[in-house]
Parts: C-alpha cells; sequence; structure tokens
C-alpha cells in the first residue's frame, strides 16, 4: 500500500466513523473529526516532493484505476486538507447550536475526502468517479439549512449534472478514441488526434470544469449556493472545492492537451486561448460590479469569488512561466483570504443570531476586533494591498499580461478598485459606523473561531512578505508542465521585465509606520470617546438613526445597475421553467385512475401487435 | 549618500507638499483679491494641532491614520525626484499604483470608525471619485508602459530624456490629453472637490480628527498632492535630471491646478464620474490603441 491508498482509506474510513461516533456522543465525535483532519494534514505533508503513479483497483471492466501525485496534485491537496482542518475547528462552536450535526460533519469530511480523490486521480474513470461523489456530498451541504437553500442547491446539482454529463462525453470519446483513461497515456496519443478532436476536448471538459470554477458564463448557480450554505462550509466551498474547476482547467490544458499545442490551437483569432483570455476578462469585470449591488454580506463575498477566479483564468490561460505562477498563487492567495472572509462573516452571523443584511449591521468593531482584524486582512489580501499574498499573485498576472495584451491588464486592473469599493462596503457597514442599539450586548468571537482566523491571517501576510515559500512549490508545478524555470528568491522574484522585493517593501512600511506612530505620540495626549459623543452640528446625535450604510455607492449604481443584466442567469432560468412545463405536461398522463393504466397497457399491446402484423420487424 | 536619500526623500515631499498647501491658500486669496495668510501658515498650524489635545475614536481610527500617511511616505521612495529615487530596485509602476491604494484605505478606515455618517458619506465619495479617475488613469499608465516597453518608472524617465516629453511625443499625445483632463480630480481640486467639501458634510473624512490627528491628516493630504504632481511630471513631462528643475515643472502643474480650482465650482459625485467616464477616458482608450497599433 502506498501513501496515497492509505491516505484516501484514512479519509473515507474516517467520514463513516465519524457518523457512527456522532450516534455515541458528539463531544466524542468532534474530537475525532479535528483529529482525523489533521493526521490528514500531516500525511500530505510528509508526501513532498514525491511523484509516483500506483494501480490500486483492475477490477472495473478490466479498465486500471490509478492514483498518482506529482508536484501539482500535492499543492491541491494540501489546501484542501488545510482548509479543511481549519474549517472543522472552525464549526465546532458555529454548528453547537444546529440541528443533524454528525450529519454535517461526516458531508463536510466527505466533500475533502473526494476532493482529494479528484486531484490524486491518475485516470479520468477515477477522477469523474470522485467528482460525482463531491458533487453529490456538496449538494447536501448546500440545502442543508433548508428553505431557500433547497432552491439554491437545486441550481448548483443541475448545473453541475450539465457539467458532469459533458465530461462523462469527452471521457467516453476520450476510451473509445485512445482505448486508455491514464492521464500519462492519454496525453501521448493526444499529440497524434486530430485538431477537431482536441477542440471538442477542450470545450467538452471546459464546461464540466467552468460549472465547478464558475466562470462566465456558468456562473449563475454560485451566488445563492455561497450564501446559503452553513458559514464553514462556505469557507471549502468558496476556498477549495471551486478551485477543483482551476485544476481540471490545468490538467485538460496543459497535461492532456499540453503546452505547444494549446498556445495554437483554433483559428488566428478565435483561438481557444484567446476565448478562454476573454471568458476569463468578463468573469472579473461584471462580478465585480455585481458585487457592489449585495446587500448581504455572504452573496458580496461570492460574487467576489466569481470575479477572482476570473483572475486564477487569465495567469492559468495566457500561458507564460510568469502568468501561470500567477495563476497558481493567486489560486493559493484566494483560498486563503476568501476561507478566512467567509469565516470572519460566519462569526458575525454566529454571533448576531443570523444577520447577513449588511445594511442592519455595523459598529462591530467594538464587540469583535478580532473578527475586525481578520476581516480587514482579508480585505487588503483580496484588494491586492502591497505585503499580503494577493498582492504578489495579481503583481505576476499583471506583469504577464501587460505587454502581450495591455486591454486585458486594463480590465483586471480596473477590477481592482471595484474590489475596493465592496470591500470597504463589507468592512465598513459591519464593522465600522455607529454600532446599532439591538446589537449591543453582541460576544467577542469564540476561540474555535479565532483560531482559524489567527493561522489564516497570518498566512496572507506570510506570504505576502516571503512570497518564495509558495512560488518554490509552484515553480515545480511550472516546470513540471513545460515552462521555463523562475528565478525565484526567498521575498521575491526576478523576472525579464522588472523585479519584485518584498523585504525591502516591508522594511520601508515598517519604519514608515514606526515613524507616523512616534511623531502621533509626540503629539499632545488624546482622550477616548464614545460613539455619541460626536459632531452633528450642534443637535443631539440621534440614536441607531446617525449612519451612512443603506446604499453606500448610490451615485454610481444608478448609473451601472440598468446594465448589470445577468442574461445568462435569466436565460438558464428560463430553460429551467420550459422543462417544468413540459414534464407538467407529461405528468398529466398520470390521472391515478387504475382504469386508465389498463387502457395505457392495452393500447400498447395492440399497437405493438398492429406493428408486428404490418412489418414483422421482429 | 544611499542612506540619507531613504530620510531625504521624504521628509523632502512633505515639506514641498505643505509648501504648497500654503502657496495654494496665498494664491486663491490674491485672485479673488484677498490678502490671505502667510504661506507658513499651514507648517504652524501643524505645529499648533500637535499641541492640543484632541478626541480618539478607538484603535483602528488611529492606526489607520497611521497607516495611510506611511504608506504614502514610502511611495516618494519610489518616485524619482529629479534623480533621486532610493527604492526604484524593488518595483515599479505596478507597485506604486498599489501603494497608492494604502493612502485612501488607512484614511477611509481610520475616519469609518469615528462614527459619523459625514465621514461615511466623504468616503464613500473618495472611493467612487477614484473609480471615476482611475479608469482613464489607468489606461494612460498602460499605454506608457507599452509604449516604453517597460514598467520601471526610472526607466521612463531616463528614456523621455532621449525622446523628448512624452506627452509631446507622437503615440503619447493623447494620452497626455486625458491625464491633464483628469489631473483635477486625482488632486482632488474644484470642481471635483467633493470628498471635503465643507459647505456640504462638514470636510466629510476630516469631520472627527482634532488635535495630532488633524495635523496628520493635513500632511496626509500634502503629500497625497506632492504624489499626484511628481507622478505627472515624471510620467508626461519627462521627469528632471536635476531636482530644481524637477520643482519648478511641478511649480507650474501646481498653478494650473489652482487655476482650475479658482475658477470652476463643485460638481456633484455623479457629475463627477460621468465627466470622468467619458472625454478623458474615450481619449486615453483611443491613445492605449494607438500605441497598441503603432507600437507593434
Amino acid at each position: 500500500m502506498t501513501g496515497m491508498e492509505i491516505l484516501l482509506l484514512v479519509a473515507f474510513g474516517g467520514v463513516m466513523l465519524t457518523y457512527i461516533l456522532g450516534r455515541i456522543s458528539s463531544s466524542l465525535r468532534n474530537t475525532f473529526a479535528v483529529v482525523l483532519s489533521l493526521v490528514l494534514v500531516v500525511i500530505i505533508a510528509l508526501m513532498y516532493d514525491k511523484t509516483g503513479e500506483t494501480i490500486f483497483y483492475r477490477g472495473f471492466f478490466g479498465i486500471p484505476m490509478v492514483l498518482r501525485i506529482n508536484s501539482l496534485s500535492w499543492i491541491f491537496a494540501m489546501t484542501i486538507s488545510f482548509i479543511g482542518c481549519l474549517s472543522v475547528i472552525f464549526s465546532l462552536d458555529y454548528m453547537k447550536v444546529k440541528e443533524r450535526t454528525s450529519f454535517f460533519y461526516a458531508m463536510l469530511l466527505l466533500v475533502n475526502s473526494s476532493m482529494m480523490g479528484i486531484v490524486l486521480a491518475g485516470d479520468l474513470l477515477t477522477l469523474f468517479i470522485f467528482w460525482e461523489i463531491m458533487s453529490w456530498s456538496t449538494f447536501l451541504l448546500i440545502s442543508y439549512n433548508g428553505g431557500p437553500a433547497i432552491a439554491a442547491g437545486m441550481k448548483y446539482i443541475v448545473m453541475s449534472f450539465a457539467g458532469s454529463m459533458a465530461m462523462l462525453a469527452g471521457i467516453i470519446s476520450i476510451f473509445t478514441a485512445f482505448g486508455t483513461l491514464q492521464i500519462s497515456e492519454i496525453a501521448a496519443g493526444m499529440s497524434s488526434a486530430s485538431s477537431g478532436f482536441k477542440i471538442f476536448i477542450v470545450i467538452v471538459f471546459g464546461i464540466a470544469f467552468g460549472v465547478k470554477n464558475a466562470i462566465w458564463p456558468f456562473h449563475a448557480w454560485l451566488p445563492q449556493a455561497h450564501a446559503e450554505a452553513p458559514s464553514p462550509f462556505s469557507a471549502v466551498l468558496s476556498g477549495v472545492l471551486i478551485k477543483m474547476g482551476v485544476f481540471g482547467f490545468i490538467l485538460t490544458m496543459y497535461v492532456v492537451v499540453g503546452l505547444g499545442t494549446y498556445m495554437s490551437l483554433g483559428g488566428a483569432i478565435f483561438s481557444v486561448r484567446s476565448i478562454l483570455l476573454v471568458m476569463g476578462a468578463i468573469t472579473i469585470l461584471v462580478p465585480t460590479f455585481v458585487a457592489l449591488l449585495q446587500d448581504d454580506a455572504k452573496k458580496l463575498l461570492a460574487w467576489s469569488t466569481i470575479a477572482q477566479a476570473g483572475y486564477i483564468m487569465l495567469g492559468i490561460a495566457y500561458g507564460t512561466s510568469l502568468s501561470m505562477a500567477g495563476g497558481v498563487l493567486h489560486f493559493l492567495s484566494h483560498v486563503v483570504f476568501k476561507s478566512l472572509l467567509f469565516m470572519t462573516v460566519g462569526a458575525v452571523e454566529f454571533r448576531t443570531g443570523g444577520i447577513r443584511d449588511l445594511n442592519s449591521l455595523g459598529g462591530l468593531i467594538k464587540k469583535m476586533p478580532f473578527a475586525f482584524t481578520g476581516t480587514l486582512i482579508g480585505v487588503c489580501g483580496l484588494i491586492g494591498v502591497p505585503l499580503t499574498n494577493g498582492f504578489v499573485s495579481k503583481w505576476l498576472i499583471y506583469k504577464s499580461l501587460i505587454f502581450g495584451s495591455p486591454l486585458l491588464t486594463f480590465v483586471a486592473l480596473f477590477g481592482t478598485w471595484g474590489t475596493v469599493l465592496y470591500s470597504y462596503k463589507l468592512i465598513h457597514n459591519i464593522f465600522l459606523g455607529q454600532l446599532p442599539e439591538k446589537l449591543k450586548d453582541v460576544e467577542n468571537t469564540p476561540l474555535s473561531m479565532k483560531l482559524p482566523m489567527i493561522i489564516l491571517s497570518f498566512t496572507v501576510l506570510l506570504f505576502g512578505i516571503l512570497p518564495g515559500l509558495p512560488l518554490r512549490v509552484i515553480n515545480k508545478i511550472v516546470v513540471s508542465l513545460g515552462f521555463d524555470s523562475l528565478n525565484i528568491s526567498l521575498w521575491g522574484i526576478v523576472s525579464e521585465s522588472g523585479m519584485l522585493n518584498m523585504i525591502n517593501l516591508f522594511a520601508a512600511i515598517l519604519a514608515g509606520l514606526i515613524a507616523v506612530w512616534l511623531f502621533l505620540r509626540i503629539g499632545a495626549r488624546t482622550i477616548p470617546v464614545k460613539q455619541d459623543d460626536n459632531y452633528a452640528a450642534g443637535a443631539a446625535v440621534p440614536r441607531d438613526r446617525y449612519n451612512y450604510t443603506v446604499k453606500f455607492y448610490d451615485p454610481l449604481l444608478r448609473m451601472i445597475s440598468p446594465y448589470l443584466r445577468d442574461i445568462f442567469d435569466t436565460f438558464y432560468m428560463k430553460i429551467a421553467d420550459l422543462t417544468g412545463y413540459l414534464s407538467n405536461g407529461i405528468r398529466k398522463i398520470y390521472t391515478g385512475y387504475v382504469g386508465n393504466y389498463v387502457m395505457y397497457i392495452v393500447l400498447f399491446i395492440s399497437l405493438m401487435i398492429f406493428v408486428q402484423m404490418k412489418w414483422s420487424p421482429w | 549618500m544611499h542612506i540619507i536619500e531613504f530620510i531625504f526623500s521624504p521628509l523632502l515631499a512633505l515639506l514641498i507638499g505643505v509648501f504648497f498647501l500654503g502657496l495654494a491658500r496665498k494664491v486663491m486669496a490674491r485672485i479673488q483679491w484677498r490678502y490671505g495668510p502667510p504661506v507658513m501658515q499651514p507648517l504652524i498650524d501643524i505645529i499648533r494641532l500637535l499641541s492640543q489635545k484632541s478626541a480618539s475614536h478607538g484603535v483602528a481610527f488611529n492606526i489607520g491614520l497611521v497607516m495611510s500617511l506611511a504608506g504614502s511616505l514610502v511611495i516618494t521612495l519610489f518616485l524619482p525626484f529629479g534623480k533621486i529615487a532610493p527604492m526604484s530596485n524593488s518595483g515599479g509602476m505596478l507597485v506604486i499604483l498599489y501603494l497608492m491604494l494604502i493612502g485612501p484605505l488607512g484614511m477611509a478606515i481610520s475616519s469609518g470608525e469615528s462614527a459619523n455618517p459625514n465621514a461615511s458619506i466623504g468616503i464613500s465619495r473618495k472611493l467612487l471619485l477614484a473609480m471615476g479617475y482611475e479608469l482613464p488613469f489607468l489606461l494612460v499608465v498602460l499605454a506608457l508602459m507599452k509604449a516604453y516597453n517597460t514598467t520601471s518608472i526610472t526607466e521612463i524617465v531616463s528614456l523621455q530624456r532621449d525622446t523628448g516629453w512624452s506627452m509631446f511625443t507622437f503615440p503619447l499625445v493623447l494620452s497626455g490629453i486625458a491625464y491633464l483632463l483628469i489631473l483635477p480630480a486625482m488632486l482632488g481640486v474644484r470642481p471635483f472637490e467633493v470628498v471635503n467639501a465643507p459647505q456640504e458634510i462638514s470636510s466629510g473624512p476630516l469631520v472627527e480628527y482634532g488635535g495630532p490627528y488633524l495635523a496628520l491628516a493635513t500632511l496626509q493630504h500634502a503629500l497625497a498632492l506632492f504624489i499626484g504632481i511628481s507622478l505627472f511630471v515624471n510620467l508626461m513631462w519627462g521627469g528632471a535630471a536635476n531636482p530644481v528643475i524637477f520643482f519648478l515643472k511641478m511649480l507650474v502643474v501646481f498653478f494650473l491646478g489652482i487655476f482650475v480650482n479658482a475658477v470652476f465650482p463643485r460638481l456633484r459625485i455623479d457629475q463627477a464620474i460621468r465627466y470622468l467616464w467619458r472625454w478623458p477616458s474615450l481619449i486615453a482608450f483611443a491613445g492605449l490603441i494607438l500605441v497598441c497599433v503603432t507600437g507593434s
């Protein structure tokens, strides 16, 4: 048995055991779930820098089922287990007040285990099986809360199905063409295939992974699903689950199709690459502005997730070593800061009794300073303020795009300003401004929620100041996909078109902060005051009404909202309505009256007899 | 030599910024047939403010302001002043663009915690205005980087020494015009003085600051003025090899800004965005296309 088989055995066995232990005692189950997810992190960490393939099962019609590990699967597996572990810890307090907790934990661990299966899969059949397990268990978790969550889950599973069916079509055609499903062997066969077949493969797999990655125009399921899922799972969903699409894209474009072929696939103008790049750019631009319209904290973050997926897409689809490193690093950055943000918003939701509406919160910095710090670091990463991980990854993406396609760079850079706007709205409407009377007794963040927040905040800053840590592993991936190696040092990167030195920047900013702080200390004493002790042009400060949160960016939104109609969502909903209408028509056959059914049977048999007598086909 | 530059360039930037603030009041007064305060008045005010007690609204109120000023100070290390640019080796234009976020963001968090709706309205306007001018500005910057095929601001400056001011070189003319059209918005002078609007929203983000805080906020304002003008001179008017000539160029841009400030009334925020997203953006876009077409 190799490490990979042990890993999957532990992961899936643990899922069962967690559910069974939940029947006995909830505290035993919680301890076990935490220990299990920690063990998984350790096992994967031990597999660092290993490559290999192993056939674990031959029984499926003689098709070998293979597991394999390399640097690409390792970095994905590591993030899955890391975020999975933190979300289990975060759940400890969050799920205390909920029902069916054993089911929740088991499903959360099942999603994580199946994602590990996906990234470790060495053939397409294994990939597809784990993919389906992931889709189903995700559906169960999204609709966990009931009510609107079930509608959100339905939307997810239907779109997910469309994606899986496309993938299945691709898998079957690959099997008929090459007679194998092993990824390493397909790659060899693909080089001699016709370009039409390659484009077909890219399209069907593109739909499958595009739906999961929520690339425009396949993004419609994501906002409701992210908003309605329980917060610890939203962190997993937005952080790692949709990144399975990224993994799939890298696998299809650079492993199965191959780097050289991918770059020249398609016509001169409508090449596959340029279409993917334009899709990435649209995915950045439109969702960023839609996020500005949102009043639900988690929906805002969900739309922002779609937009960030666009950045990753730009990096991966552009296809140079710098952009590839940027794309993978942005995936890693996004995992960290978006999970952090979903957790802080989840903590606020937990402590305020389920309030996610940005218009009815405010001033919580005094009550939940911890969650505020986490959110601040998280949005700094999201925007890409220097010294956070988001800055380095975005810098890499811009740097690689800037001379080749300035217009795409423009879209990406302009998207950052939209990000500033919605990030500030998030942090202002929750934490800043006046504290409403009804939130006077909100307690501080519980310890089990603080711990993941601390770890994630620390990671945001660590990867921002020492980007060499993740970039060394990423450089291995970049080289293994057939790109040139990058010149990486611990504190930055020396590319052919300019360098980045984060240590110097860190030292400069730190020195600046200290200098300004000392300057402030030189000044006279300051007296802390309450929020009611405020300027109101001589009038008394009106309680609970002295706030500016509702319609925060109204002047802009009045200008742009007519242009922000989600045509694809409307289109999908129309299809759903039409299907519903047709099915409703067909349902009328079932009258519930036995005589009618007998009549159907008699009619059908007489039709068959008539056909046989007339043409005798059988 | 090098270490002296690290201390010298932020101090110089602060000094010039504060000098500009004083000069602005004086020039405005002369345009309006008043005598006006002495040019040193802002400096005197800052020293006086430091000795006054003031109210603090919390930790983020302090830290945000410190962060904002520190971020702006770091930018001055990246911007060439004449030939002085001590940190230009650690990152180029992209780093400057992102460092320019720290100033407004820190200010936004600090004044957000002051829990005053006037401050929140001011911040909301500030971010919207930035969104407004950032669209043409990014197009201009991308056109420049594409035309000179570099992201380093020192290289952009030194290349202009051979070709002449980029504002008057062929493919960049349109970008130069667009930049000139948005410059008042970037400097925050009238007609784009929507953020502080003293008569409307009680100076917006500044409403709760007093004593040392107001001193820091004034310094931040002075630095923002310095950075805005210096960036324009470096990118469009060829920078300078000599700090004195660089300062004179900055002075010319500054006077242009003051004259615009003196004659125009204030726009509403939506009018400002409409203006910025119409002609300047179209011209800047045409400029970028022109660079892409002729450059390749």
